[in-house]
């Protein structure tokens, strides 16, 4: 579903000196497959994921999503964005429509849908993750938790192939990071196709297909969740794993 | 249970009743030390009056018969050289012939009245639709150079950083003669579209900051979750950024369009009839120069206030979804 080949993505710092952010990354990920990306802050991981819808340009390399070249100059970003859905860290919902507007202006705008066909899928959808009851309220009443299960939704209404996650649980509050699991769970278990950035080591050891750990923007560690967490092989995923376990 | 401690605010209340009080007096001892007279009653008929316009017989002859018709009155009158009477109209109040008497060629048979709009309320009405057309093009002008503004692309940008820099570092007063005296001939213009045109491109540059400021004011998160979507740059622009932004700016956008209202007085200079313009022309026939001046600042002083209290009402209902 999404192939990496040798990916680059360089900042330039204050002082002028080039940050290698992603540094020669290759990788697999297969369909419905679920890849938990995980490693100290810095090391590059958000970044790397936010290359893969093309939200964040890179400078070499090829990003290869259901068979297209996202560098191809004839790929039609938007086209493939719209079959990559992503969720933020600080969910990013749109404060001046409702909780369903969220969910139905990009089935209108972008897929062309009719408006009640676009709010039924969103109803439904809103029903999945559990708050169908706040559709016509505003994200600024709901809590943290509802919020990014809304922003799953507003996802998942765009009918998308791979789900993207970027550190979705790091902005809550601990009380809820739990009912955000429990629907990324539930999204594994149907089979979506996932790469999640987190911290929440125990979904990745629950849900994983594979854990990628990296830092200074390398993928330093493939390996299955149970042999990565038993027995990792890099020193410096030992200590990570040390510090955060 | 302790009641919340309240500083009492009656003795501040009274001590600004005081000043204002003051103030007053001391405006009227000022105007009574130069011996201004006041003609406040001079003022009204600068709003509306009641317009005589004077009917004159158009033949020499006699008046045959007089017809009165609800409040208006026929006058027939047979031409002295003999032919068909001729009838005017006048109103019956106004009626100075009687029937059988003879008239001379202009004689005074009467008038009809009727209620004229004055100078005051036509310079008001010009203020009002000269800033209502230039703020509603200078709005446009704005919304596309704030958006130029932040293209990447440098031709464009830098574009309307000099439009920008050029409109905001030199007077009103100078573009509006700039614009009249030499564009305005060169492409042939008329005072009152010089005149818009002048005011638009000045408040556009105002507002193109005020937009841009806006735009920037939006979390990057805003567009990157909307083109995550698959939106468009444009899109995105229109659904998500643009409503969003235009509701933050709302109140400096108002303080700039009641700015312009004002402003617009300038554009008396090119002999456009303006409320400002309208004043002092009535100043050379009343001689009430104090009234006149009062009036127009109070005139001025209305439009914006209603201005301001329908954006602020604008205000409220974007504040829905906070």
């Amino acid at each position: 579903m999404i192939k990496v080949n040798k990916l680059f993505k360089i900042f330039e710092g204050r002082n002028g000196q080039a940050v290698r952010a992603v540094d020669d990354v290759s990788t697999q990920i297969a369909k419905g497959e679920v890849v938990v990306i995980i490693g100290p802050s810095g090391s590059g991981k958000s970044t790397f994921l936010r290359c893969l819808n093309g939200l964040e340009a890179f400078d070499d390399g090829q990003v290869v999503i259901d068979g297209i070249d996202l560098t191809a100059s004839k790929t039609n970003l938007n086209a493939i964005r719209r079959e990559v859905g992503m969720v933020f860290q600080h969910f990013n919902l749109f404060p001046h429509k409702t909780v369903l507007e969220n969910l139905t202006l990009a089935q209108q705008v972008v897929r062309k849908r009719k408006a009640a066909e676009a709010e039924d899928k969103a109803m439904k959808l809103l029903t999945k993750v559990g708050i169908a009851e706040k559709a016509h309220e505003y994200p600024s009443r709901l809590s943290g938790g509802q919020q990014q299960r809304v922003a799953i939704a507003r996802a998942l209404a765009m009918d998308p192939k791979v789900m993207l996650f970027d550190e979705p649980t790091s902005a809550l509050d601990p009380e809820m990071v739990g009912e955000v699991l429990d629907v990324m769970k539930q999204l594994a278990k149907e089979g979506m196709t996932m790469a999640v950035v987190t911290h929440e080591m125990g979904f990745a050891r629950e849900v994983a297909h594979r854990v990628l750990f990296m830092d200074f923007g390398r993928i330093l560690e493939d390996a299955p969740p149970t042999e990565f967490f038993t027995a990792p092989k890099e020193p410096r995923a030992q200590t990570f794993l040390k510090q955060v376990l | 249970m302790p009641a919340k401690r309240r500083a009492a605010q009656w003795p501040w209340l009274g001590l600004l009743v005081l000043i204002l009080v003051g103030l007053a007096a001391g405006l009227w001892f000022a105007t009574q030390r130069i011996h201004y007279e006041w003609h406040w009653a001079r003022v009204p008929q600068y709003f509306a009056y009641h317009d005589e316009e004077l009917q004159i017989a158009p033949v020499a002859g006699v008046v045959l018969r007089i017809n009165p018709t609800g409040a208006d009155s026929r006058i027939e009158i047979q031409p002295e050289g003999g032919g068909q009477p001729v009838t005017v109209t006048v109103e019956t109040e106004t009626l100075k012939v009687k029937a059988g008497e003879s008239v001379a060629e202009d004689a005074d048979l009467g008038a009809v009245r009727s209620w004229k709009i004055g100078p005051l309320t036509w310079g008001l009405w010009v203020t009002i639709w000269i800033s209502f057309v230039s703020g509603l093009i200078g709005m446009v002008i704005g919304l596309i150079t704030g958006l130029c503004r932040l293209s990447p692309n440098p031709t464009l940008r830098w574009l309307a950083i000099l439009y920008i820099e050029l409109i905001r570092g030199t007077p009103l007063l100078v573009q509006i003669f700039i614009f009249y005296f030499f564009i305005g001939t060169v492409l042939n213009l008329d005072r009152t579209v010089a005149g818009i045109g002048a005011l638009a491109l000045f408040v556009g540059a105002y507002v193109a900051e005020i937009i841009r400021a806006g735009i920037q004011s939006i979390p990057r998160g805003q567009s990157e979750a909307a083109r995550s979507l698959g939106m468009s740059a444009t899109e995105t622009m229109i659904y998500i950024v643009l409503p969003q932004a235009f509701k933050r700016v709302l109140p400096p956008l108002a303080g700039q369009f009641i700015s312009l209202i004002k402003d617009s007085s300038l554009v008396s200079v090119i002999a456009i009839t303006d409320l400002t313009k309208s004043g002092r022309e009535i100043i050379t026939s009343s001689f009430a120069t104090f009234e006149i001046w009062f009036t127009v600042a109070l005139l001025y002083l209305v439009v914006t206030s209603v201005l301001s209290q329908v954006l602020f009402w604008l205000e409220r209902r974007f504040a829905r979804s906070d």
